[in-house]
């Protein structure tokens, strides 16, 4: 099939015009679905990697933005006592939105010397002692840093807090690097008036072997009836139920994905069908040379499948880049999830693409192999 | 044994419920290197015949034996595979394709052959110096006369040394001087490259440069020539 490839592009690029709007209308739905791909992805990325962790999210009971929730610190040191408690970390939020965006900026003020242990940050610039010995200083992940062009030593400001820039971190989470890491006591100390003393959540983490679902009801059973009662959830569905609605859309997003195949499919067989009516007689006469009606099967699949890989490539390509570029994230209630633009994600943008090509080629292809030569060359 | 045997072949067409026969019981041999021509009025069957011979199209009746080959009843692949190396068939209209360079259209057959790339260069070569078309190599259909692409034409039909050239009305389009030239090109071919060739064509003149000329009437071959000592078509007028 392969010397019959130089035939195939001048057919394509004699009628460029229908070949560069099939080409880029496959791009476009391919780059929307490598959008819906991405973010779904990073939505795997989050319950997979959490509940994987075995960490608990303990919340003040009944409170869903994180700017309402007050639990008192020292509530931390009675978790602790639990059996298969390896560690309690006081965390403060802070957020400048609530509600769902695409912009949201979250600071968690997290103990500076219990960072490191808790998370799996590196730093890509700065320094951690620079961090650790400056009460005002902050580490953000690298997703915020390209986004709002934060560079290490800068003043980074918002509503009322305001932080030097000790370090750029990434993080084998993506959605972690959509985060701004300060002093705990910082946060809880500029936020103004009685937040001293009291966190937005704790954050308890499992000893091997643990069983998250026991600990969960012991912690909420142990404030049960107290001044504040708590609400634990294992991280991942903490970080669900903080996204809420957000799931659902992600989820249904997935239809925008197929509704892109479907569109690909469409467009690619369109412009296949017209090219193989336009070419019923030429297709006779490659008959009567000898070309076998397999051959012109093959012709017609390389032919459809070229179009639909060519915009396959454009669109994935473009798509990748524009969410490398612009390390996008959708948050709610201070919780991220990031546009994943991994491997798997272009692949299977690609592989669809070639499926798609494949499936729509296939009718226009046997029409074109089932051409009856001499009423196909008497037609004119 | 002749190259080419057709042993009474019939050939039926149904439009609604009128049924045509333009070949009835028809019968012919042909020899290896013989130049046949076929005349008749329009709508005689000429094409149909042509066309059985070269295989795009199946009789109801009869068998067509070429080279030894019973080519009746083969299956539409084998059939493919055989007009690949077995025949080469020259249109009225060309049928050139379009966006392939005049090498490029004299190399299609070749591609479907077992064939190093060097010797299908230099068949394609040949084939073009045979047409007089060597220097057009690499122009476009649409950038040639209507004689140059049939010479084109005329170059990729026998590129693949086929067993049989078939031609229907090779002349039809073209003006009365061009022509000459084409069945000039022909009738060479045919003596030189002892290429065995059926040509249709409606013009006396032109069937008059065959070895024999047939005719087709309500379904019957007739021969009206017997083969005739040296001596070119053009005196006989
Ligand atoms: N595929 C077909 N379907 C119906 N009728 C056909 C078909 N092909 C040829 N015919 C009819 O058969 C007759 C002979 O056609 P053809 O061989 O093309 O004639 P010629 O080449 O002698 O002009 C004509 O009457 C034509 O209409
Ligand atoms: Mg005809």
């Amino acid at each position: 099939m392969l010397r019959f490839v130089p035939y195939i592009l001048k057919t394509l690029w004699r009628h460029r015009s229908r070949t560069a709007l099939t080409v880029s209308g496959s791009a476009v739905a391919l780059f929307v679905f490598c959008f819906v791909a991405a973010i779904q992805q990073g939505m795997d990325d989050l319950q997979e990697r959490q509940s994987a962790k075995g960490t608990l999210i303990a919340f003040q009971a009944n409170k869903f933005c994180p700017a309402t929730s007050h639990l008192p610190q020292d509530y931390d040191s009675q978790i602790a006592r639990l059996n298969g408690v390896k560690d309690v970390v006081p965390v403060q939020v802070f957020t400048n939105n609530c509600r769902a965006s695409l912009d949201v900026i979250v600071f968690y003020g997290v103990p500076a010397d219990r960072i490191q242990s808790a998370r799996d940050f590196q730093l890509v610039t700065g320094s951690w002692s620079e961090f650790e010995s400056h009460q005002d200083s902050a580490v953000v992940g690298r997703s915020v840093a390209t986004r709002r062009g934060i560079k290490v030593g800068d003043k980074f400001s918002i509503g009322d807090i305001s932080v030097n820039i000790a370090g750029i971190f990434r993080s084998s989470d993506p959605g972690e690097e959509n985060y701004i890491y300060s002093h705990l006591d910082f946060l809880q100390r500029t936020r103004g008036a009685n937040l001293v003393g009291t966190v937005t959540q704790l954050e308890v983490l499992l000893e091997p072997g643990a069983d998250p679902d026991a600990l969960c009801r012991e912690i909420d059973d142990t404030f049960r009836g107290g001044p504040v009662e708590t609400d634990t959830r294992a991280k991942g569905a903490f970080q669900a139920k903080s996204l809420g609605d957000l799931v659902q859309l992600i989820n249904m997003a997935r239809y925008l994905g197929y509704a892109c195949v479907g569109l690909v499919l469409a467009l690619v067989a369109t412009t296949t069908i017209m090219s193989v009516e336009d070419r019923i007689r030429e297709h006779a006469v490659l008959q009567t040379l000898g070309f076998s009606g397999p051959r012109v099967f093959g012709i017609v699949m390389t032919e459809c499948m070229i179009l639909s890989f060519a915009g396959g490539c454009l669109g994935v390509g473009t798509a990748l880049l524009v969410l490398k570029v612009s390390s996008l994230s959708v948050a709610a209630e201070a919780v991220a999830v990031a546009f994943s633009p991994s491997l798997g994600v272009a692949l299977s943008g690609l592989t669809v693409s070639v499926f798609a090509g494949a499936i729509a080629g296939i009718a226009p292809a046997i029409h074109a192999a089932r051409t009856e030569i001499v009423p196909a060359l008497r037609h004119t | 044994m002749a190259l080419v045997e057709v042993r009474s072949v019939t050939k039926r067409f149904h439009k609604g419920d009128e049924t045509i026969t333009p070949l009835d019981g028809v019968s012919l041999d042909i020899d290896e290197g013989e130049f046949i021509s076929l005349m008749g009025a329009s709508g005689t069957g000429k094409s149909t015949l042509l066309n059985l011979i070269a295989s795009i199209d199946q009789p109801d009746n009869g068998t067509i034996t070429i080279d030894g080959t019973q080519i009746t009843g083969l299956s539409r692949t084998r059939l493919a595979a055989w007009r690949a190396g077995g025949i080469g068939y020259i249109f009225q209209t060309h049928n050139l394709v379009p966006v392939l360079t005049a090498w490029e259209n004299v190399e299609l057959p070749l591609l479907l052959l077992p064939m190093s790339a060097a010797e299908r260069r230099t068949r394609i070569d040949i084939a073009l110096r045979a047409v007089d078309l060597s220097d057009r190599a690499n122009h476009y259909p649409r950038q040639m006369s209507g004689g140059q692409e049939q010479r084109v034409g005329i170059a990729r039909a026998i590129v693949a040394h086929p067993r049989v050239v078939v031609a229907d009305e090779p002349t039809g389009d073209l003006d009365p001087q061009t022509s000459t030239q084409i069945l000039h090109l022909l009738q060479r071919i045919n003596r030189e490259l002892n290429v065995t060739m059926l040509m249709v064509t409606h013009d006396p003149e032109a069937a008059a440069i065959a070895d024999r000329q047939f005719r087709l009437d309500h379904g019957k071959l007739v021969q009206v020539s017997v083969p005739e000592p040296a001596g070119t078509g053009s005196g006989e007028i």
